[in-house]
């Protein structure tokens, strides 16, 4: 038995020995190390970024650049320079309307070029001494419990009336309830819709709504029968009582939508014209279409999403049910098809699910985040894209003046509307709570207020829904991150409170060329980081050159993949060659 | 006995081995991507590639076992694909939460399971007994968030303002903490094992408050620790209490008991000096199994309490579909609970001198 038993185990040992030894990743470095390196860049394929000295910088500052040869690597940036050591100018390989909503974002926030360096644009090590220009600095950070924040100073701005800004989490809604409740938090992110009857019915406590630039719709491929009629889709768009699904599922303050934008989105939502409003909901009508189009005893489909609960779609389950009910009575049998997150997503994208509910929450505030990538980005999300469509999405991001992006948008309204790609349902709203003796809050759908906020021991307590995953935002696409990263950080400019507007922050005031394809910025004087070095223009350069440039040594991150800068800006500059997956 | 240990070490192999296995089959059975998980779902499947191919999930599913067997043959659970870090250092943060937790809440139903058990047996069928097992016997039907839920409402809620209010979560009050330990002593150059045991031993704030003399801090602790400890201990204190009462029913029966009392004996060396020692092996075994289900049940007990522990990692990472975190934390959970049961058998000589291991 003993001598079986120890053959057993040797032969373990030797299988073990032996797979690791035949492990490719097993003498390898840490994944970071694994970037690409510069050098590995093909050249012959890639334009390679250029720095040099801007000619016309002060003879005591010598402003960076970091330039693309041409355009044809498929990103939005041409280039970017330190004019001087206050100005910095971005030119644009194509006209850029939203640009000023981009660059506010907190993933795009600025760092020190010197520490950039030091650091390697590693996010780990980024995160053990975050080194921002933000209205906070961190004191503390104890992994799994909470993040101290201290008031900054040197804040450039108006200096904090938090002094102790501290940040909790807790994964489940009750749990923030109960501290918010019990008096250990001043704030919480997302109560349950369930509770705010109790919030609101508590003396102690207040509820701040706000919307969040979102939309849930219906979702349809013009390439699956018989969905493939523009008259069945016009009958689905009329079948559907969104009033009553917005009364019964959706949290009050919760909007019907008319069309694709919130109407907070302007240029973008329409208040005139075909597009300003959704067809009625009228059942009759649509029995005549529906026979009309040759489908007089309606038809059999599947009705796809998935279980996953977000703003815009809080009852996700109920709705599906709400929406079976109410197709079934003009006669579409539909078969509720509940599927896993990431295939669903994958699914709807190529164009495979016939009919769906999926929804939209804006990344940056500026329709061209609805518009381009649903309807004029070579998708098949609603099957093959209509051609005067996308004409009329790609006019209006190809201006900067707003009244006349408008007019196109009027346009794009009424063609959704004609072609019905989807059915606009609803804008869903949320709410934070805080204890009412909180003083001059303000919530957004893009940040909350907390330097300017009032509570008597200077001390705020918020509780959120999960832990940073680091503070350095450049490679984050996560809320809870990019909040913290807020309030460490400043970008160029920021959002106004409560609000979706682009706001000066590190840059005082910018200019645009007549197209739209050179932004010019002058930037705030006298600002310092917390390390205490003096901000300038090449910290702006040093800062983009790491999120643009796949080659340079600053673009680590934590994932490597800078999701939100390919996301708003395209491509990189000098990306390596895309991998292909093992078969 | 010496033999009996190594036995069970050697036998640690094949059993490690296998929860290895078992657990890396697991994380990649899972529905999901981690890709969309950790990158989000607006990933294109462009970026989901390149992550992919980074953090080697496009290998085949062998290789990366073979992979992850090398690494851990050295030691090394490598890094968090959600934030890069390396898991044994997420593991040094983590742990000591959830070991302070489980061995305060061994302690409360230990000491209190014994005791009521003890009450009980020694006074069988009076109202004390019944009131004691009837409470015992809605202690353990009685579900972990559910209970944890309830005792945060009624001390955190009901009795705010009042000297009975208890904290509902997390670790320290807010504004409170304690410095690290190697900065304390001026460790900051150990690394290795050595920074590995002083990192954990900071990280555990109870033993770093008492060393260093913080006995505020220390104080702090002790009272975040009070809600946690009774939720997630009260089903084992119900099944101690049951197990203490019917074993020493049993043993209050036999012959060698009546001898003693006839003896003169008083009743209190009756009971803890002849009858306890042999009721106590069954005890012991139970008290080692609640130990396993107490970790386990910290899953439930840190979300409820928003605790930095094991629980509230593991259960983050599951969603993320974080593979490398899942598979350490599973692996050294498993081995913490196979060495409290080889205690647990090693307890058994001591307590009676008849069992040869």
């Amino acid at each position: 038995m003993k001598r079986n038993l120890f053959a057993l185990i040797s032969l373990l040992a030797l299988t073990s020995m032996l797979l690791a030894a035949c492990g490719p990743a097993a003498t390898e470095a840490p994944a970071a190390t694994e970037e690409p390196a510069p050098t590995e860049a093909p050249a012959t394929e890639a334009p390679a970024a250029t720095e040099a000295p801007a000619t016309e910088a002060p003879s005591d500052f010598a402003g960076d650049k970091v330039e693309s040869p041409d355009c044809d690597y498929g990103g939005e940036f041409k280039s970017i320079e330190a004019v001087d050591q206050y100005t910095v100018k971005f030119s644009l390989c194509y006209p850029d309307p939203a640009f000023l909503s981009k660059v506010a974002f907190a993933a795009f926030s600025i760092q020190d070029a010197d520490y950039l360096n030091e650091t390697g644009g590693d996010s780990a090590t980024l995160s053990e001494a975050p080194n921002g220009t933000g209205p906070y600095k961190v004191a503390e950070w104890v992994r799994g419990d909470h993040i101290t924040f201290e008031a900054n100073p040197d804040f450039w701005g108006e200096a904090p009336t938090i002094d102790t800004l501290i940040f909790r989490w807790s994964s489940e809604a009750s749990a923030r309830l109960l501290e918010l409740q019990s008096g250990t938090a001043d704030g919480i992110f997302l109560p349950s819709e369930d509770d705010y009857e109790t919030i609101e019915g508590d003396p102690s406590l207040a509820l701040y709504p706000y919307e969040t630039g979102n939309i849930f719709y219906i979702g349809m491929a013009n390439t699956i029968p018989p969905f493939d009629n523009d008259q069945v889709r016009q009958a689905v768009a009329m079948a559907i009582n969104k009033q009553q699904i917005v009364d019964n599922f959706y949290p009050a303050g919760s909007a019907v939508a008319e069309q694709f934008v919130p109407p907070s989105f302007s240029p973008g939502f329409s208040t005139e014209g075909d597009g300003a409003t959704w067809y009625e909901y009228d059942p009759e009508a649509v029995k005549a279409l529906l026979a009309e189009a040759g489908f007089p005893d309606g038809f059999d489909v599947n009705l796809s999403y998935r279980d996953v609960v977000r703003v815009y779609l809080p009852n996700v389950n109920q709705v599906a049910q709400e929406i079976q009910a109410q197709l079934a009575e003009i006669g579409i049998n539909v078969t509720i098809n509940k599927m896993e997150s990431g295939p669903f997503l994958e699914s709807a994208a190529a164009g495979n699910e016939a009919l769906y509910l999926l929804g939209w929450g804006m990344d940056y505030p500026d329709a061209t985040n609805f518009y381009d990538f649903h309807f004029a980005s070579n998708a098949m999300r609603f099957g093959n894209e209509w051609p005067d469509l996308v004409d009329e999405i790609k006019a209006a991001a190809q201006l900067g003046d707003p009244a006349e992006r408008q007019v196109h948008y009027d346009n794009v309204n009424a063609l959704i509307k004609e072609h019905v790609p989807m059915i606009p349902v609803a804008h869903g709203t949320t709410a934070n709570a805080m204890k009412a003796e909180v003083g001059n809050v303000v919530m957004g759908p893009l940040n909350e207020n907390f330097e300017q906020m009032t509570t008597d021991s200077g001390q705020l307590v918020w509780v959120q829904s999960a832990e940073p995953i680091n503070l350095y935002c450049g490679d984050e696409t996560d809320g809870e991150t990019l909040r913290a990263c807020e309030q460490i950080y400043d970008s160029l400019l920021g959002y106004e409170f409560g609000g979706v507007a682009p706001v000066p922050a590190l840059a005082e005031s910018w200019e645009p060329n007549a197209d739209a394809t050179e932004w010019t910025f002058t930037l705030r004087q006298g600002v310092t980081f917390h390390n205490g070095a003096t901000f300038d223009a090449n910290d702006v350069v040093a800062t983009y050159a790491g999120l643009w440039d796949a080659s340079n040594p600053n673009h680590k991150g934590n994932t490597g993949v800078f999701e939100y800068f390919t996301g708003f800006f395209s491509q990189f500059l000098n990306a390596p060659p895309e991998a292909t997956p093992t078969p | 006995m010496s033999q009996f240990l190594i036995r069970r070490l050697i036998l640690l192999l094949p059993v490690i081995f296998g929860i290895t296995f078992v657990t890396f089959a697991l994380a990649r059975i899972l529905p999901g991507d981690p890709c969309y998980a950790i990158l989000g779902e607006k990933a294109t499947p462009e970026q989901c590639n390149a992550f992919r191919e980074r953090e080697g999930l496009n290998d085949p599913i062998l290789v990366q076992f073979g992979r992850y067997l090398g690494d851990i043959t050295r030691g090394n659970f490598g890094e968090s694909l959600k934030d890069s870090r390396p898991v044994t250092q997420i593991m040094l943060e983590r742990l000591p939460m959830t070991l302070e937790v489980t061995l305060g809440a061994m302690l409360f139903s230990t000491t209190f399971g014994i005791l009521l058990g003890i009450i009980s047996a020694v006074r069988r069928n009076t109202a004390v007994d019944v009131g004691t097992m009837l409470g015992a016997n809605i202690g353990v039907s009685m579900p972990v968030f559910w209970l944890g839920l309830m005792l945060a409402y009624v001390f955190a809620i009901m009795l705010k303002e009042t000297p009975f209010w208890i904290p509902p979560s997390g670790r320290l009050s807010s504004g409170l903490s304690i410095p690290p330990l190697a900065e304390t002593y001026n460790l900051q150059n150990l690394s290795g094992l050595w920074g590995a045991i002083v990192t954990f031993a900071s990280n555990t704030v109870t033993f770093n408050a008492l060393i260093t003399g913080n006995f505020e801090v220390l104080r702090d602790a002790l009272w975040h620790l009070i809600l946690p400890c009774v939720a997630v201990g009260t089903i084992p204190l119900s099944i101690i209490a049951r197990m203490t009462r019917s074993s020493l029913l049993e043993v209050l029966g036999l012959d060698y008991i009546r001898t003693a009392r006839a003896k003169g004996l008083i009743e209190r060396a009756v009971i803890f000096k002849h009858a306890m020692r042999n009721a106590m092996l069954p005890i012991v075994t139970i008290i080692g199994l609640s130990f396993g289900g107490l970790l386990s049940g910290a899953v439930l007990t840190e979300t409820v309490f928003a605790l930095p522990g094991v629980g509230t990692q593991l259960v983050s990472a599951i969603f993320s579909r974080d593979y490398s975190v899942v598979q350490a934390f599973t692996v050294v959970i498993a081995l913490i609970f196979v060495f409290v049961n080889l205690i647990v058998d090693l307890s058994y000589v001591f307590l009676d001198p008849r069992i040869r291991l």
